[in-house]
């Protein structure tokens, strides 16, 4: 835990599952012990490259309720957001003597790109189509509350995988954990090459479905994406997803109480969730998730900045 | 001009099937003798290259030397030095420079500054449509008139139907070959890498093969209806190899070109979003490299080409969908080829030799005025080549400007001792000894 690669927290291929389970109860204890002065006079540093609320909120809040000092920077829609200024900001706002940086790119690779060029630890809130680590470390978190071990469950992951990193840090996530993953989508936001994107050992697997109604029957728990229209380019989104890939109404009733719907939010009501799912507080964590953010980060940010 | 004996090499001609261990007399810049135990009258200059391959002059039908325009990633001084420290004494570079070689004019830009500073012949593709757009057709005729080998707007592909028939027909009339970029561009916007699993892990937007297979074929088509001899540039996929394999069964006038790194590596070199991996068309799988290896085997690419593509530091060290594509190629394509091809057995030295001199000089219709071939009587463009010699390939020793290279670090076993460019040496190896 010494070395800064093992503070950096860039993606979840590759972690074992002891390193995930340590952050995952780490964050389970600081649901009923946190102190409020943990981080102490640190200055942890949001650069945000691309929009977010929840995120760059729910990073805020939990340095805050650790005592650290959020230095919040946006930089959408400038010349920022290309690679080469993203290494430069970072520079920058490392030389000011923060103890950590939260960064959020469009770009694949992004973070590792500023990991690599920093001497502080790099935190990943999203790189372009790549991971977003902190999202599926909170959906595990919510996952293991609720199901207790993960070890031979079974999720599927709907919607647009093509284009999702909240989709790509589930599965490695969740494969590391002893789950199986299905992934669900439309032939134009899902193909074959995800059956091999995660070296598989062990009894996990990884499936590729175009049939949710063929899925929804045998998972633990089903991971709605968001639509991202900004990504999903060239017309990929036929007018139909709703009534092949939508959690409607009519599919959440034969769902049984006991599987598990989530959703990454913003959810697009009446796109991949119908408003009477997500409204419906006993059937969905997606406020779950939102509070679970908050802890899991809280345990990213202590182990990125040792005490 | 000096004079040259090069001593006790082997001496491999592909064009006349010459290949036994023999002398090679330079004088006045001609090669004046090949035979055994020459004894020239008076004091001369000896090069021994016992243990040595002694060659034509290397060829290579499409390097990028960026100027005008771009000399911040090469010039043609520093990109020819970097030929002719590779080997190669005539390349051909691509018409993307800026303005693009799509002018008599700029033509002439670069065959002057190419007799004022290379260290190699210097050829021009020239652009086929106006600055490569596609939309106006290029002077073909005129440009062909001042110079122009070939015709292609490398970096881009003619997508465009129409255009590309007229391009064709015109290609056809003034006897020059046209050479694709080949990508279906509506599958590649926005693309980076291969398409596949390791595109998918990474979150970055696949470049199909079918994109370029798609383009082939229509050409090929194409290619029959106009007559016009056309080339594919750097061949990254399986399939294409097999369009090509069945059109020249059919007797059309297409062929192909591969590069050392669709040789040598596949999409995994993308992994851990290394920039220097990062090339136009992708790197592919390993089923399409063997495909393409196995396509030089059998005579269906029968040409090679290092798409040398120098950029700055500052163009790579970028996050990986905002880097530049392409790597620098000339200084140790040779030893890879060497690895990919002899080194497993696939072809023979002379083969790969022909592959680098002779063809690529009818490519260009070059084989006429001498350059490919070694013969008495010609001008003495000669590479000294020592199969056996080991080195590290060191992208900062590099003449080139450029140090985007995947391949820093190999070991390879084929080195160059020296580069003899009309009777004059342009590069000189660290064995290259010449004794008075």
């Amino acid at each position: 835990m010494d070395s800064l690669d093992a503070r950096d927290l860039l993606g979840l291929e590759g972690m074992a599952a002891a390193e995930i389970q340590a952050i995952l109860d780490r964050a389970r204890s600081l649901k009923t012990s946190c102190r409020g002065d943990e981080l102490n006079g640190r200055v942890v540093a949001n650069i945000f490259f691309e929009n977010s609320t929840r995120t760059r909120c729910s990073f805020e809040v939990a340095a805050v309720q650790l005592g650290a000092h959020p230095l919040n920077l946006s930089a959408t829609g400038s010349s920022a957001a290309k690679g080469e200024s993203l290494v430069d900001t970072a520079n920058n706002i490392e030389a000011m003597g923060v103890d950590a940086l939260v960064v959020r790119t469009g770009a694949s690779g992004g973070a590792a790109l500023v990991a690599k060029a920093s001497g502080i630890p790099v935190i990943n809130a999203g790189d372009g189509r790549h991971e977003h680590p902190t999202q599926a470390l909170l959906d595990l978190f919510v996952l293991q509350e609720r199901l207790g071990s993960l070890e031979g469950r079974r999720v599927a992951i709907v919607g647009d995988i093509l284009n999702s990193r909240v989709a790509r840090s589930n599965l490695h996530g969740l494969l590391a954990m002893g789950a199986s993953v299905v992934l669900v989508g439309p032939p134009t936001l899902l193909d074959s090459s995800f059956e091999s994107i995660h070296p598989t050992g062990g009894n996990a697997t990884v499936e590729v479905s175009h049939d949710l109604d063929g899925v929804l029957e045998g998972v633990d728990a089903v991971m709605m994406l968001r639509i991202q229209r900004e990504r999903a380019s060239g017309g990929a989104i036929s007018s139909d997803y709703r009534r092949l890939y939508g959690l409607t109404a009519q599919r959440a009733r034969r769902m049984r109480p006991e599987q598990l719907i989530l959703h990454p939010g913003p959810v697009n009501r009446g796109v991949e969730m119908d408003a009477s799912v997500l409204d419906d507080l006993d059937k969905n964590a997606v406020l779950e998730q939102v509070t679970a953010g908050v802890l899991v980060r809280k345990a990213v940010l202590m182990r990125a900045i040792p005490v | 001009m000096t004079s040259l004996l090069i001593r006790s090499g082997r001496v491999i001609d592909p064009a006349t099937k010459r290949d036994e261990v023999a002398d090679v007399l330079v004088r006045d810049g001609q090669v004046t003798e090949i035979g055994p135990s020459i004894r020239p009258e008076g004091g001369i200059r000896e090069l021994d290259a016992s243990g040595c391959m002694v060659t034509p002059g290397l060829v290579d039908p499409h390097v990028h030397l960026r100027e005008p325009g771009q000399e911040s990633k090469e010039t043609i001084a520093t990109g020819t030095a970097s030929a002719a420290a590779g080997g190669f004494t005539t390349v051909c570079c691509m018409p993307n420079t800026q303005p693009a070689l799509d002018d008599p004019q700029v033509l002439e830009f670069v065959r002057l500054k190419a007799l004022e500073t290379a260290a190699c012949r210097v050829f021009s593709v020239a652009a086929a449509t106006l600055g490569r757009k596609g939309e106006q057709i290029a002077p073909i005729g005129a440009l062909t008139r001042s110079g122009a080998v070939g015709f292609s707007d490398d970096g881009d592909v003619i997508a465009d139907a129409r255009m590309m028939r007229m391009v064709m027909r015109t290609c056809a009339e003034h006897d020059r070959v046209f050479m694709q970029h080949a990508q279906e561009p509506t599958l590649t916007e926005g693309a980076s890498m291969n398409e596949g699993p390791v595109a998918s892990r990474l979150g970055l937007r696949g470049w199909p093969a079918i994109a370029e297979e798609l383009i082939v074929e229509r050409d090929v088509r194409l290619a029959a209806e106009t007559g016009c001899r056309y080339h594919v540039q750097h061949v990254s996929s399986g399939g294409t190899v097999e369009i090509l394999r069945k059109a020249r069964a059919a007797g059309l006038p297409v062929s192909g070109e591969a590069s050392p790194h669709h040789l040598l590596l596949t999409d995994e070199a993308c992994d851990g979003y290394d920039t220097n991996a990062k090339m136009n068309p992708p790197l592919r799988t390993r089923a399409d490299m063997e495909a393409l290896r196995a396509g030089v085997a059998d005579g269906t690419i029968d040409i090679l080409a290092t798409d040398h593509a120098p950029h700055t530091v500052s163009d790579k060290s970028v996050d990986f969908d905002s880097a530049a594509f392409g790597i620098v190629g000339l200084e140790c394509a040779l030893a890879l080829y060497e690895q990919a091809l002899v080194g497993t057995g696939l072809i023979d030295w002379p083969r790969l030799i022909a592959l680098l001199s002779i063809e690529p000089a009818r490519l260009v219709g070059l084989e006429q005025t001498g350059i490919g071939r070694l013969e008495v009587g010609l001008p003495a463009d000669i590479t000294v080549i020592d199969p056996n010699a080991d080195w590290t390939i060191d992208p900062e020793q590099f003449s080139s400007k450029g140090r985007n290279c995947p391949f820093a670090g190999w070991n390879v076993n084929t080195q160059v001792v020296a580069t003899i460019l009309g009777g004059d040496m342009v590069h000189r190896g660290a064995r290259a000894l010449v004794e008075a």
